[in-house]
């Protein structure tokens, strides 16, 4: 549990040094900000791999290093110079980022340039646990409704969940399993029952709809299919502020961004990662998705066993770029 | 010179570098300033005042600009400053900030002609009916005027920020390096560079690591290193290939798994590399540690030594604070048998590999008392604490020394405390061992 709060705590931190770094002298420097990108990747692992669901539902109690939530409060003001207003709520973010992890990959879903840390440190956790309650109530609301999502990809594969949502949905679980079960690859995460929806998903088994990838959704006709049916409205305004920041990707400056995008950062980093993880450049966009083979190729100093399923798509690396 | 920052930041300094000899000594600061020391010559008389350096030259080298096109404000200060072998009565040297390298030319004027027939002493133009005869103007000697100009400009080379500057052996060429590229400059030619190192991935969503460090062998003009943000060394060929982004060597250590953490990348990244004098090994500093490699070995650093392990365990608060980011440099005595490098609170550090001693010593005010002696410092981590003994707790994260030289030849060091340059000799042991 304190592994999870450290690494959230770090989450917290590390987007607020990116965000910072816009503003300072000199422009943003690309190696600080590569190297605060790996902690990240470090700290979400860690998040990822601790379960504690028990830490969403329990609200702020369980995080001393973070305001507590205002619930009712609309995501925190973004700072002066920011040109686009924030989504409504900080929640309103989370209905559309859950579906994500459903998903194994979108087929080389686009990096969006988007991928920006958002809000300053404490606007950012202020966001995310905003967010995060609020996620809660949503996404728990979304998890009764389609069932497909429940039964097939609240197994997910093994190794980290993707984002905050999906340990929200192991709790629930409807198959009576202990949540966490489906996240520990193997002997340790085997569920008592043979039958239940806990068991890993196959590798190539997909919810029949896209998900709304809309963060990371590069264009219109992004890679992938449009829009996921269904998909909240409230998706589009931010989606196509981050295409137009996607579409700078190349050179270190970058448009402002939205207070709403940190949260769908942390579960873009639920969802993937490609770059960063492998030892040598030219990610794995190619493999693309379905292709995770049964035991996942154990990276080095890997701490948990992410899903290969997600590594196509770097966004961290795109906010990389976008600077 | 205008300034909206601290009063000191632009007196902060930021590189520090002895020239060939010894006898000129640059520095280099967030200001875009450049300072030159000088040795006084030592007088035989008065013993105590060997060879101590003084003021020689101060110049403006660069200045903020901005860049409209991508509205990028460039920083002034000096990242780095080399010295060009001296080849006349000038002495040169290259300084650059983030994008612009600069060649400025320092010459010396002591005399100065005198008996002008068409103007006076002042330079006023004489009524020519006073001029009756005419004299050959004679030249006499005159307070020594030190005259610095920039003879070269080269920019426009960089898209990143440039991180060090190296001039070849053959004196004819230099390297540049940013965080993606490495740039190979001809020292009289302006207008265009020739890029020798390219790692920009074609998808900059790919990116993995940067170039952190590069310098040409001190012998070989063929052969350079570069160090990246990962921890490896990749030695370069330029006669393999135009275009050296295959290495000749790579060096790379084996990541301990056990000392995993979050800032394990952080900090693996190579901050400084330098070549021994002999041109034989590679010094390399990361934030805890130096290493020691061998041309010859490409597996692992044949000596690794410990600068600060203490702050393993508060890497944490370090990564919150900043300071897990700051980029130590490292340097080789004359003679290659001790390397040093700067710490926290003033502190620095010297391994004598030889014997494997080590000691901490502080650069402050009472040290730098004349002719008085450095006290090595230690850092207690708990347990046993000695009665002057730094706790790891009151370790003052803001006074850092990234910046040390050591002279060519002797025991003198120059260190870099903030705004504060401090020059120590070991006037007992001045031969190198």
């Amino acid at each position: 549990m304190e592994f999870k709060l450290e690494a959230h705590r770090i989450v917290s931190i590390s987007l607020g040094k990116i965000y910072n770094s816009r503003v300072q002298r000199g422009g943003i420097k690309l190696h600080k900000n590569l190297l605060v990108s790996l902690v990240l990747r470090s700290a979400r692992q860690v998040y990822l791999s601790d379960p504690c669901p028990g830490l969403y539902l329990a609200g702020p109690a369980g995080s001393p290093a973070v305001p507590p939530p205002q619930p009712g409060e609309p995501a925190a003001g973004p700072p002066a110079g920011w040109g686009e207003p924030p989504p409504p709520a900080a929640g309103a973010a989370w209905p559309e980022i859950e579906p994500q992890p459903e998903r194994p990959a979108d087929p080389a879903t686009p990096r969006a340039g988007d991928a920006e840390p958002g809000a300053p440190m404490t606007g950012a956790g202020e966001t995310v646990r905003g967010g995060e309650v609020e996620a809660a109530e949503a996404a728990w609301r979304r998890v009764e409704g389609p069932r497909e999502a429940a039964e097939g990809g609240a197994g997910g594969p093994a190794g980290g969940s993707d984002g905050f949502p999906e340990g929200l949905r192991e709790a629930r679980r409807h198959c009576g399993c202990p949540p966490g079960a489906a996240d520990r690859p193997g002997p340790l995460g085997a569920c008592p029952r043979v039958d239940c929806c806990c068991a890993p998903r196959p590798a190539e088994d997909e919810p029949p709809a896209p998900p709304a990838v809309g963060p990371r959704k590069r264009g219109a006709a992004g890679v992938g299919g449009g829009p996921a049916p269904g998909s909240s409205p409230l998706k589009k305004p931010r989606r196509n502020s981050e295409e137009q920041s996607g579409g700078a990707a190349e050179e270190e400056e970058e448009e402002e961004m939205e207070t709403g995008n940190v949260a769908n950062l942390i579960s873009i980093f639920g969802s993937s990662f490609s770059g960063l993880l492998r030892k040598s450049p030219g990610g794995g966009r190619e493999e693309g998705e379905g292709e995770e083979s049964g035991p996942e190729a154990a990276e080095p100093g890997q701490i948990c066993c992410d899903k290969p399923v997600l590594r196509d798509i770097n966004p961290w690396s795109t906010a990389i770029v976008a600077f | 010179m205008p300034s909206h920052r601290m009063p000191s930041e632009a007196d902060i300094i930021s590189t520090v570098e002895f020239n060939h000899t010894g006898e000129l000594l640059a520095t280099g600061d967030k200001g875009g300033r450049v300072v030159i020391f000088q040795r006084e010559p030592e007088s035989k008389n008065a013993a105590h005042s060997q060879g101590e350096y003084d003021v020689y030259s101060t110049f403006q080298s660069h200045e903020p600009e901005f860049d409209y096109l991508k509205s990028l404000e460039i920083e002034e200060k000096i990242n780095k400053i080399k010295w060009l072998p001296q080849q006349n009565a000038a002495h040169s040297l290259l300084s650059t900030n983030d994008k612009t390298i600069k060649l400025w030319k320092i010459t010396e004027r002591d005399k100065r002609p005198e008996g002008y027939n068409l103007k006076d002493e002042e330079g006023k133009l004489k009524d020519l009916s006073t001029v009756t005869s005419l004299q050959v103007p004679v030249l006499k000697p005159m307070d020594l005027m030190v005259e610095v100009s920039p003879r070269r400009v080269f920019a426009n080379g960089h898209t990143y920020h440039i991180n060090s500057i190296s001039v070849n052996s053959d004196c004819e060429t230099y390297m540049s390096a940013d965080d993606l590229r490495i740039n190979l400059w001809h020292l009289a030619i302006t207008d265009r560079s020739f890029n020798i190192v390219d790692i920009k991935p074609a998808n900059m969503e790919d990116l993995t690591e940067v170039i952190t460090a590069s310098e040409f062998h001190p012998h070989h003009c063929n052969l350079f290193v570069y160090s990246s943000s990962k921890g490896s060394l990749r030695l370069c060929d330029m006669r393999a290939a135009a275009l050296c982004d295959k290495h000749s060597k790579l060096f790379e250590e084996p990541e301990d798994p056990s000392n995993r953490s979050f800032f394990s990348e952080i900090i693996s990244s190579v901050s400084d590399v330098k070549f021994s004098h002999s041109g034989r090994y590679m010094l390399t500093r990361d934030y805890l540690t130096v290493k020691v490699w061998d041309l010859n070995m490409e597996a692992r650093p044949i000596e690794t030594y410990q600068v600060h392990d203490y702050l393993r365990s508060k890497l944490c608060s370090l990564y919150e604070n900043d300071c897990i980011f700051d980029k130590f440099e490292c340097a080789w005595n004359g003679s290659d048998s001790v390397i040093m490098t700067g710490a926290y609170n003033n502190f620095f550090r010297m391994f004598d590999r030889n014997t494997k001693r080590d000691v901490t010593l502080e650069a402050s005010r009472e040290s730098s008392k004349p002719r008085a002696v450095l006290k090595p410092r230690r850092v207690c981590v708990g347990g046993k604490r000695r009665r002057d003994d730094i706790s790891v707790d009151s370790l003052d994260f803001t006074k850092k020394i990234l910046h040390t030289a050591w002279h060519p030849a002797e025991n003198i060091i120059a260190i870099a405390a903030t705004n504060n340059l401090y020059i120590f000799q070991d006037k007992v042991n001045s031969e190198m061992h």
